[in-house]
């Protein structure tokens, strides 16, 4: 039987149009763009957000606005209840605590950020690198995380202070000579556990670089766990601060952290609880959004967990 | 197995020396005797250099480091200069004692808890358990453990009276500063469960175990928890450390005779054969937690293990 | 399988754990219980230096005297001395029956044997001067340069103990009462070799109690001592010293009935002032600024003066601290002894007061002076306590106020601050002096070296006075040199700027009585105290 019905001249060759393969009705959007986009969708990741902007923004500006300096001392107004004069009242010295609470808030967040861009870039980088090369590389890389945790840090610390004045940057750069060790050995980890997946294997045999499988196969996938990391790094590295200045090596004064600040007020909190519990609400405050922050994020940049 | 491990143990060994030798010319170059400076300084010259040859500390730091390591390949750590004529591994020891109890205590609490709490809270993510446990996550990392401590000594020690306020006469005595100890390890184990749970949930194999019909407590004991436990079990590692070596602000609040104390005082001291003693101990111990998980690490991952007996 | 290694090792953890945890206290009533905020680090008698060991050491060990409730001492293992027409002479009588915790007699041999330990060069507590300064042949002996028996410290038989001073000491029975001035047994202390003192069975004991157990971090627990001459009058049975290093958490004990005193800093004293449990005296210690005089700035006396003059002692007292302390108004601390009638401070006055006109004056004054040298920023040196911390952050901004001068605060550990004051590395530093015994001289003797941890202070007309009051047999004299010494280094030299002198203010529960304090070397006596 013959099919007489269907003839060449039914058919019309298609023109192929290069522009018109690729072409997507949604507007293109990086990866960016769209963990952006997809950012904020999520209702509370948007209110922690405007939080966090207003914590830093009070953080710059509350100083400057107020009658009162960090420094200057009221021997007339000492533990000041929060009153209309004094917002979060005055401490030891008559000091107005709100300038205070943002001053030391200032200081707390440029450590916690520090704090977490040591974490991502050279955390994130050694571990990845750690856990891809394998063999050798891992193990000397390793070996160098032992023998950098090994050294008691108060010891380096404390050389620091005294090759150094004592001052924020200081701490900062003796916080992050081990600061970014947990992330380094979760990310490898992580990544231990996806390399033999198909997808890499694939990437790999399609003649990825290194750093192409790095930035572009693995970190996407380990990108939860780096986010929840960073948001353990950030309460620490401003509590080991604090911790300095609790064992009294830390800030100068009348320079003061929020964890500065809590440890003064822990000093009195029988007698005079609202010294502690402004900077502690606020540390809190930061925690909370920087956590929800942290989730919507990782919610929007791993592509697994999209809904 | 056995020949991984063998070869981790020398490289322990050898990684130990390394550290050894950093924090010993490192510690040399903390500032100031061992001994009062208030006192030291209205010492006569003669007799502070008498004092300083007495404790060996004229001699050039190397051969004092030579000297160092002589003795403690013959395992003997010294004795304290502060602690006078009192054996470093006695010091030591004898501090290990309540802060191994309290941090273990807290590692088995907050496993516990945590792990739980992030199990359900990723089982029935977006519910009231899910939102305590964030609150609880969010909340046991960013109130600091020493406030924790003062709070639960002033409530449950002093005004309920339930507890002891503190000292170290028995194990009742470990309650409180567990609990306040705890509280950090029940937030990081909660937090990253219930996100490698969220993740797990989502793969194809659970998709898969679903549609086979399995029951939800089968997923879930067998295939979502065993698959989401890998990375509690790489931060375990660090949560052993930081709350077996000691506290210092939950140990200066209840009083607890512990190494996180002992570590400070004697770095802020410099009582160099307690700094090396704590450093080798702490070095060691360190590694061998690392070792230990890795190992854990190995047990219970399935993908590790496969390859492991594709090798064999 | 890894669920019971795990177990396995968790349990080993537990066991290491329970074993270090002591048994039950007794509950046995009353129990004096006391903390102290640091760690009893040593006992042995030539090491120790901080109060926490003396304060042990005084309850179970005793001089030749002990001081009582007035800070009078009195004759405590020796019962009667003479001393030479000249004062230089010292001869004791040891009490009769006087024994050692296991029964032996305690000897003259036995204080002889401990001296001269402290004043050889195996004394590391910095105390030795406490005898080289006086006792003839003490200085040669510490230094290497003279012999043993060369030392005047003589056992003329079992009894008899014969001391030969350099200069007249009036304060030589109080210096007794220290705990380097113990006594220790000979045999018993070589028997045990470098064990001596480190455990409770290392340990032989002089005073009115036992310890029957030690350890650093914890503290010390008490019994009873009945070898001791004067059990009878020991009321108490029971006895602890408790380390406590958090001030909250021992106020806390205490209130909880665990502990029968506690010293309370800070905010508390000001909350408790109308507690009637309260009480307070002020401790014979100086918290001053020590000037570098061979630094450019400070090298000028009207800058050094112009500090002083510009910091209100009285509101850092009374605001700031609000503790319980006393301003600063000379070197020499409140309460120590002047004439008998009146105290060295109420004879000599307010020799470092707080004048803001004049301290800008002498501030223009320096800075003219001074000219391309004057300063924008000074920086003062203090150590890592919260205290020195608070003053320092007040004295900054009284300068900055006052003077118009900044002020940059350097924190340093203790050990580093020491360092860098001894390197002559330092502007100005923060620091104190606790005196040893109740006379000027503890003090003022301090400043005749010229060390640069006393600031490179060399002025010919001080040493001459301080060597003058040394010699003097006329205790008037004596006094009028030491007056002048203080207003020298003081107001007119301006060396150091005292600042405050360290309250102790402490809460004592209503049942426990006479519990004595004291405001200088060793702080507390078990021995009178009882409960009702």
């Amino acid at each position: 039987m013959t099919n007489d019905c269907v003839k060449d001249s039914m058919f019309r060759k298609v023109k192929v149009d290069e522009a018109e393969r690729e072409h997507l009705d949604a507007p293109m959007t990086s990866v960016l763009a769209d963990a952006w986009y997809r950012l904020r969708q999520n209702r509370a990741a948007v209110a922690a957000l405007f939080i966090l902007a207003a914590i830093v923004l009070l953080a710059i500006f509350a100083p400057v606005f107020s009658r009162y300096s960090f420094k200057e001392p009221d021997y007339n107004a000492i533990f000041a209840l929060p009153d209309k004069a004094h917002i979060f009242g005055t401490d030891q010295f008559g000091r107005d605590l709100w300038v205070r609470c943002w001053m030391g808030c200032r200081i707390s967040l440029m450590i916690a950020v520090v704090a977490a861009l040591v974490d991502i870039f050279i955390g994130v980088t050694y571990g990845a690198v750690s856990a891809l090369f394998g063999g050798r590389v891992d193990a000397i890389m390793q070996r160098i995380i032992e023998v950098l945790v090994g050294i008691p840090s108060l010891i380096i610390v404390i050389l620091f202070l005294m090759a150094f004045p004592a001052g924020v940057g200081t701490i900062i750069a003796a916080l992050s000579i081990t600061g970014w060790v947990n992330m380094a050995r979760l990310v490898r980890a992580e990544i231990l556990k996806l390399k033999n997946q198909e997808f890499v294997l694939a990437s790999r045999v399609l003649g990825t670089s290194s750093r192409g499988i790095i930035l572009h196969d693995l970190v996407p996938n380990a990108v939860s766990v780096i986010v929840i990391n960073v948001m353990f790094t950030i309460p620490s590295a401003i509590f080991t601060e604090a911790f300095l200045s609790f064992i009294g090596i830390g800030l100068a004064e009348p320079q003061a952290s929020l964890g500065v600040l809590i440890n003064n007020g822990y000093q009195v909190l029988q007698n005079y609880p609202h010294v502690m519990i402004f900077p502690a609400i606020i540390i809190i405050l930061i925690m909370v959004c920087f956590s929800i922050l942290g989730d919507g994020l990782r919610d929007a940049l791993d592509p697994q967990m999209s809904r | 197995m056995a020949r991984y491990i063998v070869k981790r143990l020398i490289y322990i060994v050898v990684t130990l020396w390394v550290i050894t030798t950093c924090t010993f010319f490192l510690m040399k170059k903390l500032p100031g005797t061992p001994f009062d400076p208030e006192r030291f300084a209205s010492m006569p010259q003669a007799q502070q250099e008498k004092v300083l040859e007495m404790y060996g500390l004229n001699d050039p730091v190397p051969v004092q480091y030579v000297k160092y390591l002589g003795n403690m390949l013959r395992g003997d750590l010294g004795t304290s200069f502060t602690y006078v004529n009192q054996p470093v591994t006695g010091i030591i020891t004898s501090r290990l004692g309540p802060s191994f109890l309290i941090g273990a205590q807290a590692v088995l609490i907050g496993l516990a808890i945590g792990l739980i709490l992030g199990i359900l809270a990723a089982w029935h993510h977006n519910s009231g358990i899910d939102a305590i446990t964030m609150i609880i996550a969010v909340l046991g990392v960013s109130v600091p453990n020493f406030v924790m401590a003062a709070l639960l000594q002033y409530f449950v020690g002093l005004k309920w009276g339930i507890l002891p306020i503190g000292f170290w006469t028995n194990w009742k005595c470990s309650i409180l500063p567990t609990i306040a100890l705890s509280f950090s390890a029940t937030a990081m184990v909660a937090r990253f469960m219930r996100t490698e749970m969220l993740d797990v949930l989502n793969q194809d194999y659970i998709v898969t175990a679903k549609a086979k019909g399995l029951s939800q407590m089968r997923i879930l004991m067998f295939h979502a928890i065993r698959n989401s436990i890998i990375p509690v079990v790489t931060i375990l590692g660090p949560i052993v450390i930081n709350l077996m070596t000691g506290s210092l602000a939950v140990e200066s609040v209840y009083s607890i005779p512990g190494i996180g104390s002992l570590f400070v005082d004697c770095i802020k001291g410099n009582d160099y054969p307690v700094i090396m003693g704590i450093t080798v101990f702490y070095a060691s111990f360190y590694m061998l937690v690392i070792l230990l998980v890795d190992i854990i690490y190995s047990l219970i991952d399935p993908r590790i293990r496969l390859s492991k007996e594709q090798e064999d | 399988m890894n669920k019971r290694v795990l177990a396995g090792i968790l349990s080993m953890v537990m066991a290491s754990g329970m074993s270090a945890v002591p048994a039950l206290a007794d509950d046995a009533g009353q129990e004096l219980d006391v903390a102290v905020n640091a760690e009893v680090k040593t006992l042995v008698p030539w090491a120790a230096s901080e109060s926490q060991a003396f304060l042990v050491m005084n309850q179970a060990q005793e001089g030749l005297f002990r001081m009582d409730a007035d800070n009078v001492p009195q004759p405590a293992l020796c019962d009667k001395y003479e001393v030479s027409d000249d004062k230089l002479t010292y001869t004791f009588h040891l009490r009769d029956g006087i024994k050692w915790s296991n029964g032996e007699p305690i000897t003259a041999q036995d204080f002889v044997y401990a001296w001269l330990k402290q004043m050889s060069a195996d004394a590391t507590n910095g105390y030795s001067f406490l005898m080289t300064d006086y006792i003839v042949g003490g200085q040669e002996y510490n230094e290497g340069s003279g012999s043993e028996d060369k030392v005047e410290v003589k056992a003329v038989d079992d009894k008899t103990l014969q001391v030969k001073l350099k200069n007249p000491t009036p304060y030589f029975l109080g210096l007794t009462t220290m705990s380097m001035f113990f006594p220790v047994n000979q045999k018993f202390c070589e028997a045990q070799g470098d064990q001596f003192d480190v455990t409770p069975d290392n340990m032989l004991f002089s005073g009115p109690y036992k310890i029957t157990e030690y350890d650093p971090a914890v503290g010390a627990t008490f019994v009873k001592n009945d070898q001791y001459w004067d059990a009878d009058n020991v009321a108490i049975e029971n006895a602890k010293v408790r380390v406590m290093k958090d001030s909250a958490a021992a106020l806390n004990a205490y209130k909880a009935g665990e502990l029968s005193q506690v010293e309370i800093t800070g905010t508390d004293v000001a909350a408790n002032k109308d507690n009637p449990e309260f009480s307070q005296l002020t401790d014979f210690r100086t918290n001053y600024l020590q000037f570098n005089l061979t630094d450019p700035v400070m090298s000028n006396v009207d800058m050094r003066k112009a500090i002083s003059l510009a910091i209100d002692r009285k509101t850092l007292v009374d605001s700031i601290l609000a503790d319980g302390s006393a301003a600063g108004t000379g070197l020499i601390a409140d309460g120590m002894a002047g004439d008998g009638s009146k105290t060295f401070r109420e004879l000599n006055g307010d020799v470092s007061p707080y004048d803001p006109e004049k301290a800008k004056e002498c501030y223009d004054k320096a800075v003219k002076e001074l000219g391309s040298d004057a300063p924008k920023e000074v920086t003062l040196l203090i150590g890592d306590d919260s205290v020195m911390k608070t003053v320092a952050t007040f004295i900054q901004s009284q300068l900055e106020q006052n003077l118009g001068l900044s002020v940059k605060i350097d924190t340093k550990t203790m050990q580093g601050r020491g360092e860098q004051m001894d390197a002559n590395n330092y502007q100005f530093g923060f620091t104190a002096w606790g005196a040893d015994y109740d006379d000027a001289m503890t003090y003022l003797d301090l400043w005749t070296n010229g060390t640069p941890y006393r600031g490179n202070y060399k002025n010919d007309d001080y040493n001459k006075l301080i060597a003058d009051a040394k010699s003097q047999t006329d205790d008037k004299a004596r006094l009028q040199d030491m007056l002048d010494a203080e207003k020298l280094l003081v107001e007119t030299d301006a060396v150091v700027a005292p600042i405050y002198h360290r309250g102790h203010a402490v809460l004592t529960k209503s049942n426990l009585k006479d519990l004595v304090s004291h405001p200088i070397g060793v702080p507390m006596e078990f021995k009178y105290a009882h409960f009702e």
